[in-house]
Protein backbone atom coordinates (compact mmCIF):
# COMPACT_ATOMS: atom_id res chain seq x y z
CA UNK A 1 0.00 0.00 0.00
CA UNK A 2 2.94 2.40 0.94
CA UNK A 3 4.79 2.14 -2.48
CA UNK A 4 1.53 2.63 -4.31
CA UNK A 5 0.84 5.69 -2.28
CA UNK A 6 3.92 6.99 -3.34
CA UNK A 7 4.11 6.03 -7.23
CA UNK A 8 -0.06 7.47 -7.37
CA UNK A 9 0.49 10.84 -5.59
CA UNK A 10 4.13 11.45 -7.16
CA UNK A 11 2.00 11.04 -10.68
CA UNK A 12 -0.18 13.41 -9.77
CA UNK A 13 2.25 15.49 -7.88
CA UNK A 14 5.49 15.99 -9.90
CA UNK A 15 3.24 17.68 -13.20
CA UNK A 16 2.00 20.54 -10.36
CA UNK A 17 5.20 20.56 -9.21
CA UNK A 18 7.06 20.81 -12.68
CA UNK A 19 4.51 23.76 -14.19
CA UNK A 20 4.97 25.78 -10.72
CA UNK A 21 8.71 25.70 -11.20
CA UNK A 22 8.70 27.21 -14.51
CA UNK A 23 6.04 29.49 -14.23
CA UNK A 24 8.04 30.90 -11.07
CA UNK A 25 10.91 30.65 -12.74
CA UNK A 26 9.71 32.58 -15.53
CA UNK A 27 8.29 35.81 -13.14
CA UNK A 28 11.93 35.89 -11.51
CA UNK A 29 13.38 36.56 -15.22
CA UNK A 30 10.61 39.03 -15.94
CA UNK A 31 11.47 40.57 -12.55
CA UNK A 32 15.06 40.62 -13.50
CA UNK A 33 14.55 42.19 -16.93
CA UNK A 34 11.66 44.33 -15.96
CA UNK A 35 11.98 44.77 -12.60
CA UNK A 36 10.92 48.16 -11.71
CA UNK A 37 7.61 47.97 -13.84
CA UNK A 38 6.61 44.22 -13.41
CA UNK A 39 5.98 44.47 -9.41
CA UNK A 40 4.03 41.02 -9.91
CA UNK A 41 6.77 38.84 -8.46
CA UNK A 42 5.93 35.71 -6.51
CA UNK A 43 2.85 37.02 -5.14
CA UNK A 44 0.81 34.55 -7.42
CA UNK A 45 1.40 31.39 -5.70
CA UNK A 46 -0.62 31.63 -2.69
CA UNK A 47 -3.36 32.35 -4.02
CA UNK A 48 -3.24 30.19 -6.51
CA UNK A 49 -2.10 27.33 -4.51
CA UNK A 50 -5.22 27.98 -2.01
CA UNK A 51 -7.86 28.37 -4.79
CA UNK A 52 -6.41 25.18 -6.40
CA UNK A 53 -6.64 23.27 -2.96
CA UNK A 54 -10.27 24.35 -2.31
CA UNK A 55 -11.27 23.38 -5.78
CA UNK A 56 -9.41 20.32 -5.58
CA UNK A 57 -12.18 19.11 -2.44
CA UNK A 58 -15.04 20.11 -4.25
CA UNK A 59 -14.33 18.72 -7.49
CA UNK A 60 -13.02 15.90 -5.34
CA UNK A 61 -16.72 15.56 -3.15
CA UNK A 62 -18.51 16.09 -6.39
CA UNK A 63 -16.90 13.19 -8.67
CA UNK A 64 -19.52 10.48 -8.00
CA UNK A 65 -22.11 13.01 -9.70
CA UNK A 66 -19.97 14.53 -12.75
CA UNK A 67 -19.13 10.83 -12.87
CA UNK A 68 -22.50 10.20 -14.43
CA UNK A 69 -23.01 13.62 -16.53
CA UNK A 70 -23.12 12.74 -19.90
CA UNK A 71 -24.12 9.29 -20.16
CA UNK A 72 -21.57 8.58 -17.55
CA UNK A 73 -18.60 10.21 -19.37
CA UNK A 74 -18.51 13.43 -16.98
CA UNK A 75 -15.58 13.07 -15.74
CA UNK A 76 -13.35 12.70 -19.26
CA UNK A 77 -15.58 16.15 -20.12
CA UNK A 78 -14.86 18.12 -17.22
CA UNK A 79 -11.49 17.01 -16.89
CA UNK A 80 -11.00 18.04 -20.50
CA UNK A 81 -12.47 21.43 -19.95
CA UNK A 82 -10.33 21.95 -17.22
CA UNK A 83 -7.03 21.27 -19.83
CA UNK A 84 -8.87 23.58 -22.08
CA UNK A 85 -8.93 26.41 -19.86
CA UNK A 86 -5.44 26.02 -18.70
CA UNK A 87 -4.23 26.42 -22.43
CA UNK A 88 -6.61 29.42 -23.00
CA UNK A 89 -5.16 30.81 -19.61
CA UNK A 90 -1.57 29.75 -21.41
CA UNK A 91 -2.56 31.45 -24.61
CA UNK A 92 -3.61 34.75 -22.91
CA UNK A 93 0.20 34.60 -21.04
CA UNK A 94 1.76 34.22 -24.15
CA UNK A 95 -0.46 36.55 -26.27
CA UNK A 96 -1.56 39.19 -24.35
CA UNK A 97 2.02 39.65 -23.03
CA UNK A 98 3.41 43.53 -23.81
CA UNK A 99 6.20 45.63 -22.13
CA UNK A 100 4.90 48.32 -23.55
CA UNK A 101 1.19 48.22 -21.70
CA UNK A 102 3.37 46.48 -18.66
CA UNK A 103 4.98 50.37 -18.17
CA UNK A 104 1.93 52.39 -18.85
CA UNK A 105 -0.94 50.36 -16.81
CA UNK A 106 -0.59 48.84 -13.10
CA UNK A 107 -3.09 45.90 -13.79
CA UNK A 108 -1.26 44.54 -16.58
CA UNK A 109 0.74 42.41 -13.74
CA UNK A 110 -2.91 41.66 -12.21
CA UNK A 111 -3.92 40.53 -15.61
CA UNK A 112 -0.15 38.39 -16.09
CA UNK A 113 -0.82 37.13 -12.29
CA UNK A 114 -4.31 36.25 -13.14
CA UNK A 115 -3.82 34.07 -16.18
CA UNK A 116 -0.18 32.21 -14.17
CA UNK A 117 -2.36 31.91 -10.95
CA UNK A 118 -5.55 30.15 -13.07
CA UNK A 119 -2.96 27.95 -14.72
CA UNK A 120 -1.27 26.63 -11.64
CA UNK A 121 -5.18 26.67 -9.67
CA UNK A 122 -6.12 24.72 -12.37
CA UNK A 123 -3.69 22.16 -12.78
CA UNK A 124 -3.96 21.28 -8.91
CA UNK A 125 -7.86 20.76 -8.98
CA UNK A 126 -7.43 18.45 -11.55
CA UNK A 127 -4.23 16.56 -10.13
CA UNK A 128 -4.99 17.06 -6.06
CA UNK A 129 -8.74 16.02 -6.72
CA UNK A 130 -7.75 12.66 -7.68
CA UNK A 131 -5.12 12.43 -4.33
CA UNK A 132 -8.12 13.19 -2.52
CA UNK A 133 -10.31 10.82 -3.76
CA UNK A 134 -7.68 8.03 -3.87
CA UNK A 135 -6.68 8.69 0.04
CA UNK A 136 -10.28 9.68 1.08
CA UNK A 137 -11.07 5.50 0.24
CA UNK A 138 -8.25 4.37 1.20
CA UNK A 139 -8.05 5.49 4.64
CA UNK A 140 -11.95 4.00 5.28
CA UNK A 141 -9.74 0.98 5.95
CA UNK A 142 -7.74 2.22 9.40
CA UNK A 143 -4.86 -0.66 9.26
CA UNK A 144 -4.13 1.93 6.11
CA UNK A 145 -3.48 5.11 7.87
CA UNK A 146 0.42 4.82 8.49
CA UNK A 147 1.75 3.58 5.25
CA UNK A 148 -0.88 5.92 2.89
CA UNK A 149 0.11 9.27 5.23
CA UNK A 150 4.05 7.88 5.25
CA UNK A 151 3.49 7.38 1.38
CA UNK A 152 1.99 10.72 0.69
CA UNK A 153 4.54 12.98 2.77
CA UNK A 154 7.24 10.93 0.92
CA UNK A 155 5.99 11.74 -2.65
CA UNK A 156 5.28 15.10 -1.74
CA UNK A 157 8.75 15.62 -0.58
CA UNK A 158 10.00 13.88 -4.05
CA UNK A 159 7.59 15.84 -5.64
CA UNK A 160 8.45 19.27 -4.04
CA UNK A 161 12.28 18.74 -4.23
CA UNK A 162 12.31 17.87 -7.81
CA UNK A 163 10.21 21.46 -8.07
CA UNK A 164 12.99 23.06 -6.14
CA UNK A 165 15.82 21.20 -7.99
CA UNK A 166 14.45 22.07 -11.68
CA UNK A 167 13.28 26.21 -10.02
CA UNK A 168 17.06 26.07 -9.52
CA UNK A 169 18.35 25.13 -13.02
CA UNK A 170 16.17 26.99 -14.68
CA UNK A 171 17.26 30.35 -12.48
CA UNK A 172 20.75 29.93 -12.85
CA UNK A 173 21.21 28.49 -16.25
CA UNK A 174 24.11 30.41 -18.10
CA UNK A 175 23.06 33.80 -20.20
CA UNK A 176 19.32 33.60 -21.40
CA UNK A 177 18.66 30.18 -21.70
CA UNK A 178 17.27 29.37 -18.62
CA UNK A 179 14.34 31.63 -19.70
CA UNK A 180 14.20 29.82 -23.02
CA UNK A 181 14.09 26.75 -21.28
CA UNK A 182 11.43 27.91 -19.20
CA UNK A 183 9.65 29.11 -22.37
CA UNK A 184 10.10 25.61 -23.70
CA UNK A 185 8.66 23.99 -21.07
CA UNK A 186 5.69 25.70 -20.88
CA UNK A 187 4.99 25.45 -24.55
CA UNK A 188 5.24 21.86 -23.80
CA UNK A 189 3.35 21.84 -21.10
CA UNK A 190 0.40 23.18 -23.00
CA UNK A 191 1.06 20.50 -25.53
CA UNK A 192 0.57 18.33 -22.95
CA UNK A 193 -2.47 19.53 -21.97
CA UNK A 194 -3.92 19.53 -25.66
CA UNK A 195 -2.54 16.15 -25.87
CA UNK A 196 -4.51 14.80 -22.61
CA UNK A 197 -7.51 16.60 -23.38
CA UNK A 198 -7.69 15.13 -27.07
CA UNK A 199 -7.08 11.91 -25.34
CA UNK A 200 -9.85 12.21 -22.76
CA UNK A 201 -12.72 13.38 -25.17
CA UNK A 202 -11.72 9.87 -27.28
CA UNK A 203 -12.20 8.24 -24.08
CA UNK A 204 -15.55 9.77 -24.04
CA UNK A 205 -16.16 8.90 -28.08
CA UNK A 206 -16.77 12.81 -28.35
CA UNK A 207 -13.63 12.57 -30.33
CA UNK A 208 -13.36 10.00 -33.56
CA UNK A 209 -11.01 7.60 -33.17
CA UNK A 210 -7.70 7.97 -35.17
CA UNK A 211 -4.63 5.24 -35.90
CA UNK A 212 -1.87 5.34 -33.59
CA UNK A 213 0.90 7.01 -35.28
CA UNK A 214 3.50 5.08 -33.36
CA UNK A 215 4.37 2.58 -30.52
CA UNK A 216 7.45 3.48 -28.51
CA UNK A 217 6.55 1.29 -25.49
CA UNK A 218 9.40 -1.28 -26.33
CA UNK A 219 11.45 1.89 -25.82
CA UNK A 220 10.76 3.18 -23.40
CA UNK A 221 7.29 2.02 -21.55
CA UNK A 222 4.99 4.86 -19.81
CA UNK A 223 5.02 2.88 -16.62
CA UNK A 224 9.08 2.90 -16.29
CA UNK A 225 10.41 5.70 -14.04
CA UNK A 226 11.92 7.34 -17.22
CA UNK A 227 8.62 7.31 -19.22
CA UNK A 228 7.11 8.70 -16.08
CA UNK A 229 8.87 11.70 -15.81
CA UNK A 230 8.92 12.32 -19.39
CA UNK A 231 5.00 11.97 -19.19
CA UNK A 232 5.06 15.07 -16.52
CA UNK A 233 7.67 16.89 -18.77
CA UNK A 234 7.08 16.79 -22.41
CA UNK A 235 3.56 15.17 -21.83
CA UNK A 236 5.62 11.52 -22.79
CA UNK A 237 2.99 8.61 -24.58
CA UNK A 238 4.15 5.87 -25.88
CA UNK A 239 1.66 5.49 -28.40
CA UNK A 240 -0.21 7.96 -29.14
CA UNK A 241 -3.24 8.60 -32.16
CA UNK A 242 -2.78 10.74 -34.95
CA UNK A 243 -5.71 12.83 -33.71
CA UNK A 244 -3.52 13.00 -30.00
CA UNK A 245 -0.34 14.19 -31.44
CA UNK A 246 -1.61 16.65 -33.97
CA UNK A 247 -3.39 18.70 -31.94
CA UNK A 248 0.05 18.12 -29.26
CA UNK A 249 1.72 19.60 -32.06
CA UNK A 250 -0.94 22.15 -32.98
CA UNK A 251 -0.85 23.77 -28.80
CA UNK A 252 3.27 23.53 -28.71
CA UNK A 253 3.32 25.19 -32.50
CA UNK A 254 0.78 28.46 -31.07
CA UNK A 255 2.93 29.02 -27.67
CA UNK A 256 6.44 29.09 -29.92
CA UNK A 257 4.84 31.06 -32.32
CA UNK A 258 3.55 33.61 -29.56
CA UNK A 259 4.69 37.49 -28.98
CA UNK A 260 5.90 36.08 -24.92
CA UNK A 261 7.89 32.84 -26.48
CA UNK A 262 9.58 35.17 -29.35
CA UNK A 263 10.62 38.03 -26.55
CA UNK A 264 12.06 35.74 -24.78
CA UNK A 265 13.63 33.48 -27.46
CA UNK A 266 15.84 36.41 -28.68
CA UNK A 267 16.48 37.70 -25.83
CA UNK A 268 20.30 37.98 -26.26
CA UNK A 269 21.13 40.16 -22.68
CA UNK A 270 23.24 38.47 -19.84
CA UNK A 271 20.28 38.19 -16.94
CA UNK A 272 20.90 41.04 -13.99
CA UNK A 273 21.24 39.63 -11.08
CA UNK A 274 17.77 39.36 -9.22
CA UNK A 275 18.25 42.56 -6.23
CA UNK B 1 0.23 10.07 -53.41
CA UNK B 2 -2.46 8.62 -56.27
CA UNK B 3 -5.72 9.88 -54.26
CA UNK B 4 -4.52 13.55 -55.45
CA UNK B 5 -5.27 12.85 -59.20
CA UNK B 6 -8.68 11.58 -58.29
CA UNK B 7 -10.85 14.56 -59.18
CA UNK B 8 -14.79 14.28 -58.33
CA UNK B 9 -18.04 16.09 -59.22
CA UNK B 10 -19.72 17.81 -56.27
CA UNK B 11 -22.30 15.18 -56.66
CA UNK B 12 -19.96 12.48 -56.37
CA UNK B 13 -18.62 13.98 -53.53
CA UNK B 14 -21.95 14.28 -52.19
CA UNK B 15 -22.55 10.76 -52.19
CA UNK B 16 -19.66 10.00 -50.95
CA UNK B 17 -20.01 11.87 -48.03
CA UNK B 18 -23.43 10.57 -47.43
CA UNK B 19 -21.92 6.81 -48.04
CA UNK B 20 -19.17 7.58 -45.38
CA UNK B 21 -21.41 9.22 -42.86
CA UNK B 22 -23.71 6.00 -42.98
CA UNK B 23 -21.41 3.26 -42.85
CA UNK B 24 -19.71 5.47 -39.57
CA UNK B 25 -23.31 5.86 -38.82
CA UNK B 26 -23.55 1.87 -38.69
CA UNK B 27 -20.28 1.80 -37.33
CA UNK B 28 -21.66 3.97 -34.29
CA UNK B 29 -24.68 1.69 -34.02
CA UNK B 30 -22.71 -1.71 -33.55
CA UNK B 31 -20.66 0.05 -30.59
CA UNK B 32 -20.67 -3.48 -28.45
CA UNK B 33 -21.50 -2.87 -24.71
CA UNK B 34 -19.22 -5.11 -22.34
CA UNK B 35 -19.96 -4.99 -18.53
CA UNK B 36 -16.83 -4.93 -16.14
CA UNK B 37 -18.18 -5.09 -12.32
CA UNK B 38 -15.42 -4.60 -9.85
CA UNK B 39 -15.96 -6.20 -5.96
CA UNK B 40 -13.82 -6.98 -3.36
CA UNK B 41 -10.75 -4.87 -5.30
CA UNK B 42 -11.13 -7.84 -8.37
CA UNK B 43 -12.15 -7.23 -12.00
CA UNK B 44 -15.86 -9.77 -12.85
CA UNK B 45 -14.86 -10.89 -15.78
CA UNK B 46 -11.19 -10.40 -15.71
CA UNK B 47 -10.50 -11.49 -19.05
CA UNK B 48 -12.40 -10.15 -21.85
CA UNK B 49 -13.30 -11.33 -25.07
CA UNK B 50 -13.93 -8.48 -27.98
CA UNK B 51 -14.27 -8.32 -31.42
CA UNK B 52 -11.02 -6.70 -33.21
CA UNK B 53 -11.10 -3.41 -34.98
CA UNK B 54 -14.74 -2.42 -33.71
CA UNK B 55 -15.04 0.24 -31.05
CA UNK B 56 -16.35 -1.14 -27.66
CA UNK B 57 -18.67 0.57 -24.71
CA UNK B 58 -17.03 -0.93 -21.78
CA UNK B 59 -19.85 -0.68 -18.65
CA UNK B 60 -17.62 -0.40 -14.89
CA UNK B 61 -19.75 -1.04 -11.96
CA UNK B 62 -17.55 -0.53 -9.27
CA UNK B 63 -19.75 -2.25 -6.53
CA UNK B 64 -16.91 -1.83 -3.54
CA UNK B 65 -17.52 1.41 -1.57
CA UNK B 66 -14.09 2.72 -2.17
CA UNK B 67 -12.97 4.04 -5.48
CA UNK B 68 -10.57 2.77 -8.46
CA UNK B 69 -9.00 3.67 -10.98
CA UNK B 70 -9.36 1.61 -14.63
CA UNK B 71 -6.20 2.20 -15.90
CA UNK B 72 -4.11 0.46 -18.94
CA UNK B 73 -0.99 1.51 -21.03
CA UNK B 74 -1.55 -0.77 -23.77
CA UNK B 75 -5.11 0.54 -24.16
CA UNK B 76 -3.90 4.10 -23.37
CA UNK B 77 -7.15 4.58 -20.96
CA UNK B 78 -6.93 6.11 -17.41
CA UNK B 79 -9.97 6.49 -15.38
CA UNK B 80 -11.41 7.33 -11.52
CA UNK B 81 -14.13 5.23 -11.15
CA UNK B 82 -15.91 6.75 -6.76
CA UNK B 83 -17.49 3.64 -4.49
CA UNK B 84 -20.82 1.90 -5.94
CA UNK B 85 -21.11 3.80 -8.93
CA UNK B 86 -20.55 2.86 -12.34
CA UNK B 87 -19.21 4.71 -15.38
CA UNK B 88 -18.33 4.33 -19.07
CA UNK B 89 -14.92 3.65 -21.17
CA UNK B 90 -14.99 3.69 -24.93
CA UNK B 91 -11.96 1.42 -26.02
CA UNK B 92 -10.96 0.22 -29.81
CA UNK B 93 -11.06 -0.39 -32.19
CA UNK B 94 -8.40 -2.84 -31.80
CA UNK B 95 -6.06 -5.00 -33.60
CA UNK B 96 -5.58 -8.47 -32.73
CA UNK B 97 -4.32 -9.02 -29.38
CA UNK B 98 -3.84 -8.59 -25.63
CA UNK B 99 -4.64 -5.58 -23.70
CA UNK B 100 -4.05 -6.03 -20.12
CA UNK B 101 -5.85 -3.45 -17.67
CA UNK B 102 -5.59 -2.89 -13.48
CA UNK B 103 -6.65 -0.95 -11.08
CA UNK B 104 -4.23 1.86 -10.35
CA UNK B 105 -5.20 1.64 -6.29
CA UNK B 106 -5.35 -2.03 -5.75
CA UNK B 107 -3.07 -3.14 -8.81
CA UNK B 108 -2.41 -6.44 -6.33
CA UNK B 109 -5.45 -7.84 -6.77
CA UNK B 110 -7.82 -5.78 -9.55
CA UNK B 111 -5.98 -7.22 -12.95
CA UNK B 112 -7.33 -7.93 -15.89
CA UNK B 113 -7.12 -7.63 -19.98
CA UNK B 114 -9.33 -7.52 -23.45
CA UNK B 115 -8.52 -9.86 -25.80
CA UNK B 116 -9.15 -8.27 -29.17
CA UNK B 117 -10.07 -11.52 -31.60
Amino acid sequence: MFLVTVILVLQEILEAALIISVLLSLTAYFRRYWGEDFTLGHGWIAPSLVLGSIGAWIYAAYTPVVTLWFDYVGLEIVNALIQILIIIFLLCLCYGFNLKRLRDLAWFNLFVGSCIAMVVALGIIREVSEIIIYCQGILSQPNNYSPVLLGSFIALGIGASSGIILYYLLTNSPGAWGLRLSMLLLALYAGNMASQASLLLIQADWLPYTPELWDSSFLIPEFTVTGQLLYALIGYEANPSVLQAGLYSFALLIILGSPLFRMCWQHKTTPISLK
Amino acid sequence: MKSARLTTSPLQRTILLLLAISVSMKLWAADQEIEIVIRDHLFFPSMIEVPANQKIRLLIINEDPTPEEFESYELNREKVIPGNTRTVIFIGPLAPGEYPFFGEFYPRTAQGRVIAR
